[in-house]
């Protein structure tokens, strides 16, 4: 039930990792949730594309990693550069 | 597209455990001594800490912070056995308090003329386990009515408290319920706790209870 708040969380995580007119450039974010950290993975999923989806975010996709232990954390965020692919 | 990675590696907690930590400095620089009492609804955290109030107020400086999704009649309740102030906060929908209320709940009280602080969570047997509070010990209350299974099926809520008040024992001879067995299962869970059995009804328990709360206000005293 409180994965909602852990999303909200997550979100402002990922915006103070990248500028602001980058916020809308973030494809991916990454999330290692363990078995014992007491969080409903596919709730957190469903908040997290949510609110991916609306702004500041544009089309970011949370991947949810699960891992032993009680670990909650934002593990990394993949951000489009801009760039055509090499 | 060309994608870039960003490490990050923070914490989703990271933010309130910032807040529960300076909550905790504020809470050991007056020596209060502060229990954050969790269960499901109508366990009885509300009835228990009536008793306590009524008991132990006149001999101790006892503060409360209340949490409820909506209305404030815990603390509207609590306010009658005491003449001090008796925090409410309402979450307005979320399923437990954070450190950020607390926090905020904290400013309106005197923490200097304060012995002992109560946080009574908001009665979920889930979330309020994941968030530090800034507490000394988190303590879950387990009723008799719950069934003895509670603490295998909710485990992080009974793996993150140091104390287990089963309560409502007056209601023994008319439950089916098996106390040792529920204490062994919440020992398979965490061998660390320590139990009290009570009813704020009959009286039962309470004795211990209060000499426990008298232990740590004594204790956290400075020397």
């Amino acid at each position: 039930m409180h994965e909602m708040s852990l999303a909200l969380e997550v979100c402002d995580i990922a915006q103070r990792h990248v500028s602001p007119d980058q916020v809308a450039s973030i494809v991916e974010i990454v999330i290692e949730v363990g078995d014992d950290a007491g969080v409903v993975a596919d709730s957190l999923e469903f908040w997290l594309e949510s609110m991916l989806s609306s702004p500041p975010f544009k089309a970011a996709k949370p991947v949810i990693r699960r891992v032993s232990g009680d670990v909650l954390r934002v593990s990394y965020l993949e951000v489009d550069d801009g760039r055509p692919d090499d | 597209m060309a994608v870039r990675t960003i490490e990050v590696r923070e914490r989703v907690m990271a933010k309130n455990d910032e807040l529960a930590a300076a909550v905790r400095r504020a809470l050991a620089e007056h020596h209060v001594p502060a229990l954050n009492l969790v269960s499901g609804p109508g366990s009885g955290k509300t009835t228990l800490l009536e008793r306590t109030l009524e008991r132990l107020g006149p001999e101790m400086r006892i503060a409360v912070v209340t949490g409820d999704v909506q209305t404030q009649n815990d603390a509207d309740r609590l306010a009658r056995h005491t003449d001090r102030l008796v925090q409410a906060v309402v979450t307005g929908g979320a399923c437990h308090l954070d450190a950020r209320q607390v926090g905020s709940a904290l400013e309106a009280i005197d923490l200097s003329d304060t012995d002992l602080l109560f946080i009574e969570n908001v009665g979920n047997l889930v979330c309020p386990a994941s968030w530090d509070l800034g507490e000394a010990a988190k303590v879950v209350l387990f009723s008799v009515t719950e069934g003895e299974d509670k603490p295998a099926k909710y485990p992080k809520m009974f793996r993150e408290s140091r104390y287990c008040v089963l309560t409502k024992v007056d209601l023994l001879p008319y439950v089916p319920f098996d106390l040792a067995l529920a204490e062994e299962t919440a020992r398979e869970v965490n061998p660390g706790l320590t139990f009290f059995r009570t009813s704020s009804r009959s009286g039962e328990g309470l004795e211990e209870w209060f000499d426990f709360l008298r232990a740590q206000v004594k204790a956290s005293r400075p020397a």
